[in-house]
């Protein structure tokens, strides 16, 4: 009995398996299924409804200076992942949403689109303004005032000894990150009459001594022009930031998500935009690109709360470090990394870093310090640790040096002259030096994978495409490119080569025979060869989908 | 039996998928998966709430730090003079008197060698569209253990003995800026200094191996008036310098309103030179001191009122206080390197001497030492350090100091 038991339990047991692997299977593929298509109908998306539920509930997060420091010198907050950016839709794009509006990156802008930047004001006079309270953080002097319609504006004055440069690269930097397509507040050049100046009743500021909240005497406003550089007019030339819409929440982070914001779904350090900043933040000597430098603004229509994310104080990009010219060691190293540190402490100080041998030109003060001929953008760094920028990958990096590659000469030359630096040779520099670290930036970053965008799939099986490093003159044209065309069963996410191999010395080719009778979707995977770009060889793949009359891109992957 | 097995399998895994199926509610569209997303985390949402470390952090940087600068009352934290030990007490200070022209400091401190200070002093910094200083004092200083090993450079290192020092003083001093780099000025100074036993029970105290002969002044109580006169050029860059200068020379007349016999002229020297290299992220400081006096025939320089050498600040290879004398040379020159930002470390030497007569103010025959420090230091200043001195007659040297050396 026992053992004709256990004989039919064996027979049982192998039955039960198969049952069982069928049913695990079967649920395995419905789980598969429930995964959903790699491409959905509506893919690629252009806009990420990032506003869908009310966020009224959250809560301020401002980090302190030394809070954020710490954190990101110290601890490795957030995701290191070597994982493409998850908010990116499926062509390899960022749509728009709460962080960034696709702006040169995707349609032609003017030039005077660009330097109009999110200006609603063409100009701004401060006749009838009135000083409304202090400003209590950030270390660039300065005081709020408001206009005759209660708009509040921010107002900052530059260092004695570098007039004009911090104001400079504020008007600079804002008009760039907003091109590129990040939120910025708007900001403006303009001149006050110290003596004209007249106090609200309203006005406070928190003590600079004891922290404390009071109202604002005249001597606080001594105490920022005592710090401030004077025309020779007897005025100062100020920065005039009109104050974003909505209630300040303080910062956003680079990592993570806000527990707080059912729209945040995407950790910070894995989005495509904030990645990528590293990239723009080279090219502007951005080394300030950390959390306690954005804002988040909580905006509300027809009882609907959201968050707006804004790039925020661009006074310490280029040669400025905001109350003086830039340190020699700004966009080099972080502020503390341990190895230089003590390879100088047991040698005496003779080691030396190479950045403590960048020559700096003789330039007018207002530009304070960069230069471009030392300028390696792979080796860019900001002030500390960046959890978003230390998630880039090559394929971000290939976005974000594509969108700096749109900046044209003329643009540069615009957006400098949109400063108004008194003297021309400071222009001129920074246009020159612009326009020469863009060059660096896209070389670096456009070459990292194959440069092939903009495929075109006719109905007919012509391929045409663009290549991005030769458009921006990033790199000479190459010895050709491979193509590997293959079928694609968008439900299993699988792909099934057709045809063998094809190398072809021009950006143009054509589909296998027979590939696109059948299916609806296609794809090509292309490599190319180039001398000095071994990164050419990282292949970029296309996926199209059956459209009416052709093929439409529907997909694109890098560097896989 | 075994289909009694395999129907409910089967049954289970067609649940499970119907399951699966339902639970994921397959969106069409790429816009309705990531709605799902969204509704999913709009079920969790969570209040953000801060760590421990970040209301820390917070405190740290948004409250405690106005406890030391702060306004009102405050910690008076540091030291009151060389050799007084880490002193602690309590401050009130308001810095924008009278509509923000003044500044008012009241302190009191007591030391862990219980030396003991309290000092009121007005200031007004930026009169005259900062073209003029003027400040005035009031302070009463008790020092119950300085340090005394006989006068002249053959000291010796054996007689060391203390004394107390307790001392009133009254004064104001004005200053004009021609230019913002450029200070001059004068001022008056009352000053009562009385001398007592040491109170360091370690060492004897200054009477039992000096006498008035060895250490002028000793036994006597009298009160001074102090004229002053001084120049400063300081264009250092910045104020904790990587390149610049700071030149000061002060003349400083104390007349004895007691006795007449202690009246004497003293004249400062300090010149100190910063040359940066390497993005001033090394710098060579170098600083030469000279103090000389002069008495007239009939008078005698109290040895209180002497320059000293030796100490944190000077001979770091020596004790405080070690050489005293009516004439005083000092050299010192450090190279200083950036290890971090915020964090450098200095290799020194000290060179110098006091001397009987200023005839033998000279660099012959100089006491020298050298050493390794390390400082914590802001644009503006050296906040922490720790100098070790070595390579001296007087052995080895640990110094533990809130503020820098020059």
């Amino acid at each position: 009995m026992a053992s004709t038991s256990i004989s039919f339990s064996a027979a049982s047991f192998k039955r039960s398996r198969t049952v069982a692997a069928v049913a695990v299977g079967l649920w395995i593929g419905s789980v598969a299924w429930s995964a959903g298509p790699r491409f959905y109908p509506d893919d690629p998306v252009w806009s990420d409804d990032d506003r869908a539920f009310d966020a009224s509930k959250v809560v301020v997060i401002e980090d302190t200076g030394g809070y954020d420091f710490v954190v990101n010198t110290f601890s490795d907050p957030g995701e290191r992942r070597d994982v493409r950016a998850l908010n990116v839709n499926t062509v390899d794009e960022v749509p728009d949403s709460s962080w960034f509006t696709n702006r040169i990156g995707r349609r032609q802008m003017s030039v005077a689109e660009v330097v109009k930047g999110p200006d609603t004001l063409d100009q701004v006079s401060l006749d009838g303004w009135i000083v409304s309270g202090g400003k209590s953080t950030g270390v660039q002097p300065g005081f709020r005032m408001t206009d005759p319609s209660g708009q509040v504006y921010q107002i900052e004055v530059d260092p004695p000894s570098n007039p004009e440069l911090a104001s400079g690269v504020e008007i600079i930097g804002t008009a760039f990150y907003h091109a590129i397509g990040y939120h910025v507040v708007e900001v403006h050049p303009a001149e006050i009459d110290r003596a004209a100046l007249v106090i609200s009743e309203q006005a406070t500021i928190r003590d600079p001594l004891n922290g404390r909240r009071r109202r604002l005497k005249k001597y606080d406003l001594d105490n920022v022009f005592e710090q401030a550089a004077r025309l020779s007019n007897g005025r100062y030339r100020v920065l005039v930031s009109r104050f974003a819409p909505g209630k300040p929440l303080g910062n956003f982070r680079y990592y993570r998500t806000r527990p707080d914001d059912p729209n945040d779904i995407v950790p910070h350090e894995h989005r495509r935009e904030l990645r990528g900043a590293r990239v723009f933040g080279a090219w502007l000597n951005h080394d300030d690109s950390r959390g306690i430098n954005s804002l988040d603004m909580l905006e509300t229509a027809d009882g609907w709360a959201w968050i707006k994310h804004y790039m925020f104080d661009f006074g310490s990009i280029l040669g400025s470090s905001t109350i003086a010219a830039q340190v020699h060691r700004a966009g080099n190293e972080y502020i503390f990394e341990q190895r230089p540190g003590w390879l100088t402490l047991i040698t005496f100080g003779l080691y030396t870093r190479p950045w403590m041998h960048i020559d700096y030109p003789d330039v007018p003060p207002s530009v304070g310090r960069i230069e471009s001929a030392a300028f390696d953008p792979l080796k860019w760094k900001p002030e500390y640790p960046n959890s978003a920028f230390d998630n880039m990958r090559a394929d971000d990096a290939f976005w974000a040096a594509r969108i700096v590659a749109r900046f044209t000469d003329e643009m540069i030359a615009a957006v400098v002259k949109k400063a108004q630096y008194s003297d021309p040779k400071a222009t001129e520099y920074l246009t020159k030096v612009l326009i020469a670290r863009r060059d660096k930036v896209t070389a670096a970053w456009l070459n990292h994978v194959c440069p092939v965008v903009d495929p075109v799939l006719a109905g007919d099986g012509a391929l045409t495409f663009a290549n991005a490093a030769v458009a921006a003159r990033a790199a000479t044209e190459g010895e050709g490119y491979q193509l590997q065309w293959f079928r694609f069963d968008n439900a299993a996410n699988t792909r099934t080569p057709v045809g063998d191999a094809q190398t072809v010395p021009a950006a143009a080719s054509r589909a296998p025979a027979g590939l696109l009778e059948s299916g609806e979707y296609v794809g090509v995977t292309v490599t190319a060869k180039h001398a000095t770009h071994p990164g050419w060889s990282r292949a970029s793949t296309f996926f199209f989908r059956r459209g009416g009359s052709g093929w439409t891109l529907v997909g694109v992957e890098r560097g896989s | 039996m075994s289909r009694r097995r395999v129907v409910p399998i089967l049954t289970l895994s067609v649940l499970l998928c119907a399951a699966s199926a339902s639970f994921a509610q397959e969106p069409a569209t790429r816009a309705e998966a990531d709605r799902q997303q969204r509704e999913e985390k709009n079920r969790e949402v969570q209040p953000y709430k801060q760590s421990g470390f970040e209301k820390a952090m917070h405190f740290v940087e948004e409250k405690a730090i106005f406890i030391i600068g702060r306004e009102g009352f405050y910690p008076k934290l540091g030291s009151l003079t060389t050799g007084s030990g880490f002193a602690y007490g309590v401050g009130f200070r308001d810095r924008d008197l009278l509509n923000n022209n003044g500044e008012l400091d009241l302190w009191a401190a007591t030391s862990i060698r219980q030396y003991w200070a309290t000092e009121a002093r007005l200031t007004f910094p930026k009169l005259a569209n900062n073209h003029l200083l003027v400040e005035t004092w009031a302070a009463h200083r008790d020092y119950p253990e300085e340090k005394f090993f006989g006068l002249g450079p053959d000291s010796a290192r054996d007689d060391i003995t203390s004394y107390a020092i307790r001392s009133d003083l009254f004064g104001a001093r004005a200053g004009v800026r021609p230019f913002p780099l450029l200070l001059a000025g004068g001022g008056l100074e009352y000053l009562n200094p009385r001398l007592g036993e040491g109170q360091d029970s370690r060492v004897p105290s200054i009477e039992d191996l000096f006498d008035p002969t060895t250490a002028p002044g000793l036994g006597e109580s009298v009160d001074y008036l102090r004229t002053m006169a001084f120049v400063e050029l300081d264009y250092r860059e910045p104020k904790n310098a990587r390149k610049g200068g700071w030149y000061r020379v002060n003349f400083s007349h104390y007349d004895d309103r007691t006795t007449g016999l202690y009246t004497f002229n003293r004249v400062d020297t300090d010149l100190r030179q910063f040359v940066g290299f390497l993005a001033g992220r090394r710098v060579i400081a170098a600083r030469l001191f000279i103090s000389t006096s002069n008495t007239d025939d009939e008078h005698v320089m109290p040895f209180y009122g002497m320059p000293t050498l030796g100490g944190h600040d000077t001979l770091r290879g020596f004790r405080e206080y070690r050489f005293r004398g009516p004439h005083a040379i000092l050299v010192q020159g450090e190279y200083r390197w950036e290890i971090w930002s915020g964090f450098d470390a200095a290799l020194f030497y000290d060179a110098g001497k006091v001397a009987n007569t200023r005839s033998d103010l000279d660099f012959e025959n100089l006491e020298t030492d050298y050493g390794i420090g390390f400082r914590f230091n802001t644009n503006e200043a050296i906040v922490f350090r720790v100098d070790a001195g070595f390579g001296s007659r007087d052995g080895k040297h640990l110094y533990i100091v809130f503020g820098g050396v020059f």
